[in-house]
């Protein structure tokens, strides 16, 4: 979990995040027309994934931001960016120096 | 609390420019207020991608007149394409070669082309749409083809080509190829309104339209589709008359003027840039692109929200549909057709009206309703 936490993650800019009902939204890529349904706290994560932020930091923020949070929010932040990461929405930023 | 509204459209759909280089005899353009002199420069349109893009729209899709027209197509779909976005063209065919469909295919944007064939033979098709484009139009769909673009063809139905149904559809599925094709028919709207007798249906002739394109659906399944016309109209009212037989008060989501989601999914835009709920309701300007917020006009536009409310008036406050026994299971169907009819946006359609087709003679196929619509045959 500590590597994992401390891994930052950038939205695929190419990426759109279209805030439809409420709080939820759709990720959508133009590329290829296929959307993916984000819940509120999915659309929370996305927005943070700026690529500046580690992963321990998003849920962190997480924990500040929503109401309610889950226990399990870092496993969930994890499996969310795992998901998208697999869908190629998004890309790892390699740690510099 | 959820609105039920989505905070900005799915898509849009944009008459891109009215210039055209045929003049079809039932084309809905040509004679109403969304016929402007005007369009508008490649710059305002760039200008209104920009807050397409920031508003999370997906979908564009490219009317007109004749897309293909504007010398600056290619830079219209680059604005588009830059802006995240996605986009469809609706065309007559006649003007697509190889470089266009080329850089059709290069962009890796386009859901779909849209092409309009009326016929099997050049005769039937160039009856109303000029002589030598029917050549010209399938020419433009294999060319589309060859380039892996993703093409349709829409089939607008009328009193020339209602007995060649059959015939079209293998040449559009089996000679050509195409995955699908979608049929509606001439109505009630732009130069169909002048020229009606010529174009549009009978009672008799949809009939045989309806008989004939539920047996095509049953060779051919998904691959012929509508939402309009003999085929919709055919399947929704046998579901009626379904609904009648088995002496049910009401059909779920029925009853009211339900019989458009437009305003919920999509917004449009005339080629003088005027915001309009949909392309066929050309009158009801709702502001100016590039000045008119798109998001706040969504959401807020008084004419909208009316717009939206239609479904929650019972077609039963209509004297028009007073004493009528499908009441109960009626939409009132398409808000534009019923404006060009009655004068009313909130009134049902007279022309998708199944008590009126089965008085004027008209009758339904005699089969069961497919499986697909619910009904068990």
């Amino acid at each position: 979990m500590d590597d994992l936490s401390a891994k930052r993650t950038a939205a695929n800019p190419s990426i759109v995040l279209r805030e439809e009902f409420d709080n939820w939204a759709i990720l959508f890529d133009p590329d290829t027309g296929n959307t993916f349904g984000l819940n509120p706290i999915g659309v929370l994560i996305w927005k943070h994934l700026d690529g500046r932020r580690t992963i321990g930091e998003i849920i962190d923020q997480i924990r500040e931001e929503a109401e309610n949070v889950s226990p399990d929010v870092a496993s969930h932040v994890s499996e969310f960016i795992s998901n998208v990461s697999r869908l190629g929405l998004v890309r790892n930023i390699e740690p510099q120096g | 609390m959820s609105t039920g509204l989505m905070k900005s459209p799915r898509g849009m759909d944009i008459e891109i420019t009215t210039s055209c280089n045929l003049r079809c005899t039932y084309c809905s353009h040509f004679s109403g207020p969304g016929d402007v002199e005007e369009d508008l420069p490649l710059a305002d349109w760039l200008l209104f991608f920009g807050e397409l893009g920031r508003a999370a729209v997906m979908n564009v899709t490219l009317s007109g007149g004749e897309p293909f027209c504007r010398p600056d197509l290619r830079d219209i779909l680059q604005g588009i394409i830059a802006n995240r976005m996605r986009f469809s063209i609706l065309s007559n065919g006649t003007l697509i070669d190889r470089d266009m469909a080329r850089f059709l295919a290069s962009t890796g944007r386009c859901n779909q082309v849209q092409v309009s064939i009326d016929g099997a033979i050049d005769i039937t098709h160039d009856a109303f749409r000029g002589k030598g484009n029917f050549r010209r139009a399938i020419q433009g769909v294999r060319t589309l083809m060859e380039f892996r673009v993703p093409t349709t063809v829409r089939v607008t139905i009328h009193r020339r080509n209602v007995r060649e149904l059959e015939a079209i559809a293998r040449l559009l599925l089996e000679e050509i190829g195409l995955p699908s094709f979608s049929t509606n028919s001439a109505s009630h709207m732009g130069l169909c309104r002048k020229n009606a007798d010529q174009t549009q249906l009978t009672a008799a002739e949809r009939s045989l339209a309806m008989e004939t394109l539920l047996r095509l659906t049953d060779r051919y399944g998904e691959r012929i589709g509508a939402t309009a016309g003999p085929l919709a109209e055919g399947r929704m009212w046998l579901e009626m008359m379904e609904a009648g037989r088995e002496g049910r008060q009401q059909m779920e989501g029925r009853g009211f003027l339900t019989g458009c989601s437009g305003p919920f999914q999509t917004l449009a835009v005339r080629a003088d840039g005027v915001i309009i709920p949909c392309l066929q309701l050309g009158h009801m300007a709702l502001g100016k692109i590039n000045q008119a917020n798109l998001v706040d006009t969504w959401q807020n536009h008084p004419e909208l929200k009316r717009l939206r409310e239609r479904s929650q008036i019972p077609l039963s406050s209509f004297p028009f549909c007073r004493d009528c026994p499908y009441a109960g299971y009626c939409t009132g169907n398409c808000p534009a057709v019923a404006y060009t009819i009655t004068g009313e946006v909130n009134h049902p359609s007279p022309d998708a009206c199944l008590r009126l087709f089965l008085e004027q003679g008209g009758r339904l196929p005699e089969r069961a309703v497919s499986p697909r619509c619910g009904v068990s045959p």
